[in-house]
């Protein structure tokens, strides 16, 4: 078997808390992704989980660990070629992160500046762009215009600016209601088939690795407790997170149980 | 022009009168205009300057260089909690060792600017300290440098905020051109306090008062409008 398109080895983050002590939020992660995959990271808030894909486009150094993708350890690149592989790693937010004082046009526009010197090619791309995610009739408009779906698509537009073989996917989809999350994820699941973009989605909401993922690993403080395909994982979960997301052990479903038996 | 030998109806009436106005106040609105925006515009460069090594040499700023950081936030609060007429009396030397001369509008346009850096300076760090670290992280994962970044997004994103502080500091600096006036800097505050305090000639003391509060009005007036304008194009009200 060839060699995975991600590897993250050994990977250690801590933080120093207000009082200076150290606390441990990422402990000897180990993952391989392949490419074109589509790779959900579920657990709890506070898990570790926004640390951990920080963790691969050094928005956070870690500690100690590696982070390969494709050959290149992103974790030994100075800050120049580290800039440049940046633009080649495309990364989504809950909170979208679009710039206000930017048309949508021009948000789009700004990851290619670096790349694209030419004005009027630039214009192409960002049309072309705005068109796969399905806002070319908005282009002109500011963010502050436009609804959450649009401006995650908004914000998935500008991440595939450069043609990035990666995106990072932090929540993107948490701030969004059940119907617009599913577009949402329909357009991720088309970008990945038609671009072969591999994507690490981070979430908390099991929908999205049922409707989005080929593979899950479950993170439970800081480190990987359970990994696998989506479907062997969730119709066998084994760690108490992993059932507790699946619903086989949840305290919500047994509330529920207890509410109907009592209304009866 | 005194309470003893006029009025208060003569009193007002000379405070109107065209030989007020076009005898002292349109000169010295004049020499206040040119303080004015000459202290303005060397606030400007250095306040935007300093207020951008703040935020970037902050702690949570893009450059994080703590040492240097405290020592100039040290510096700019010494100067801020400075009275401004101390702060006139303090500069004046600076000023005379740039322009030549410790009198005059150009050396207190000197001790103005400097006066005003600090608090300016302050104004546009807190400005930029607004704009939220998910913008700026998500231009840093597109691979944008720090110098991009201050440039293109955080101070653009503040824009809105940064004319608002520009509008507190240009009154302020009005004020201070009116108080510098009683330092030998004329205009304004030099007429108010030749004539209307040394010769108690109370016309001259309304019609100063009526313009500062006018100017300063305006001035208010115009920044909002311009922040509005941002705004509005932004959509964002
Ligand atoms: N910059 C930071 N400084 C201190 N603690 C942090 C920092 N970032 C995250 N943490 C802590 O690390 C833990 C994991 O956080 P995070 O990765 O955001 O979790 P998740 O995204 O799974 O909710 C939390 O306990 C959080 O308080
Ligand atoms: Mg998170």
């Amino acid at each position: 078997m060839s060699s995975p398109f991600i590897e993250i080895k050994n990977l250690y983050k801590s933080f120093k808390n207000s009082k200076g002590e150290t606390i441990q939020v990422l402990e000897d992660v180990n993952l391989d992704i392949a490419k074109g995959e589509m790779f959900g990271i579920m657990g709890f808030s506070g898990a570790g989980k926004s640390t951990l894909v920080r963790c691969i486009n050094r928005l956070e150094e870690p500690d100690t660990g590696d982070v390969i993708i494709d050959g290149m350890n992103i974790t030994k690149l100075g800050t120049a070629e580290l800039n440049k592989r940046r633009e080649k790693i495309g990364m989504i937010f809950q909170t979208f992160n679009l710039f206000d004082s930017m048309t949508v046009f021009e948000n789009i526009e700004f990851p290619l500046k670096a790349t694209i010197k030419d004005k009027e090619k630039r214009k192409q791309r960002v049309l072309e762009l705005a068109d796969v995610v399905g806002l070319a009739e908005k282009v002109y408009d500011y963010p502050s215009q436009l609804s959450g779906g649009q401006k995650q698509r908004v914000g998935i537009a500008r991440a595939l600016a450069n043609e990035p073989d990666v995106l990072l996917s932090d929540e993107a989809t948490s701030a969004l209601d059940p119907q617009t999350t599913l577009t949402v994820l329909d357009l991720l699941k088309k970008i990945n088939r038609e671009f072969g973009v591999t994507m690490i989605l981070i979430t908390h909401e099991i929908e999205v690795i049922k409707y989005a993922c080929d593979k899950v690993a479950i993170i439970e403080s800081g480190k990987i407790i359970e990994e696998g395909t989506t479907v062997e994982v969730l119709e066998a979960p084994k760690s108490k997170t992993a059932k507790i997301f699946t619903g086989v052990e949840s305290s919500l479903a047994k509330a529920w149980e207890d509410k109907k038996g009592g209304a009866r | 022009m005194t309470f003893e030998n006029s009025t208060l109806g003569e009193i007002l009436k000379s405070a109107f009168s065209a030989k007020v106005w076009g005898e002292m106040m349109i000169p010295a609105l004049g020499a206040t205009m040119y303080m004015l925006v000459m202290a303005l515009i060397i606030m400007l460069i250095f306040g935007i300057l300093l207020g951008d090594l703040l935020y970037m040499t902050d702690k949570n700023g893009l450059t994080p260089v703590p040492a240097l950081n405290s020592v100039l936030s040290a510096i700019v609060n010494a100067l801020r909690s400075l009275p401004s007429m101390i702060m006139i009396i303090i500069t004046i030397p600076l000023g005379r060792m740039i322009t030549g001369q410790g009198y005059g509008p150009n050396a207190c346009i000197i001790a103005l600017a400097i006066s005003c850096i600090p608090m300016f300076a302050r104004l546009v760090s807190n400005n930029l300290f607004e704009v939220s670290q998910g913008k700026i992280e998500a231009a840093r994962a597109m691979g944008a440098g720090n110098f991009t970044i201050l440039t293109k997004i955080v101070i653009p994103e503040a824009l809105p905020a940064l004319i608002r502080s520009f509008t507190v500091a240009v009154i302020s600096v009005l004020s201070m051109t009116a108080l510098a006036g009683a330092f030998g800097a004329g205009g304004i505050g030099h007429i108010a306090v030749q004539y209307g305090f040394n010769r108690f000639r109370y016309d001259i003391l309304i019609a100063t008062v009526l313009v500062l509060i006018i100017m300063a009005q305006l001035i208010q007036f115009l920044g909002d409008a311009a922040a509005r304008l941002v705004l509005k194009k932004r959509h964002m009200m």
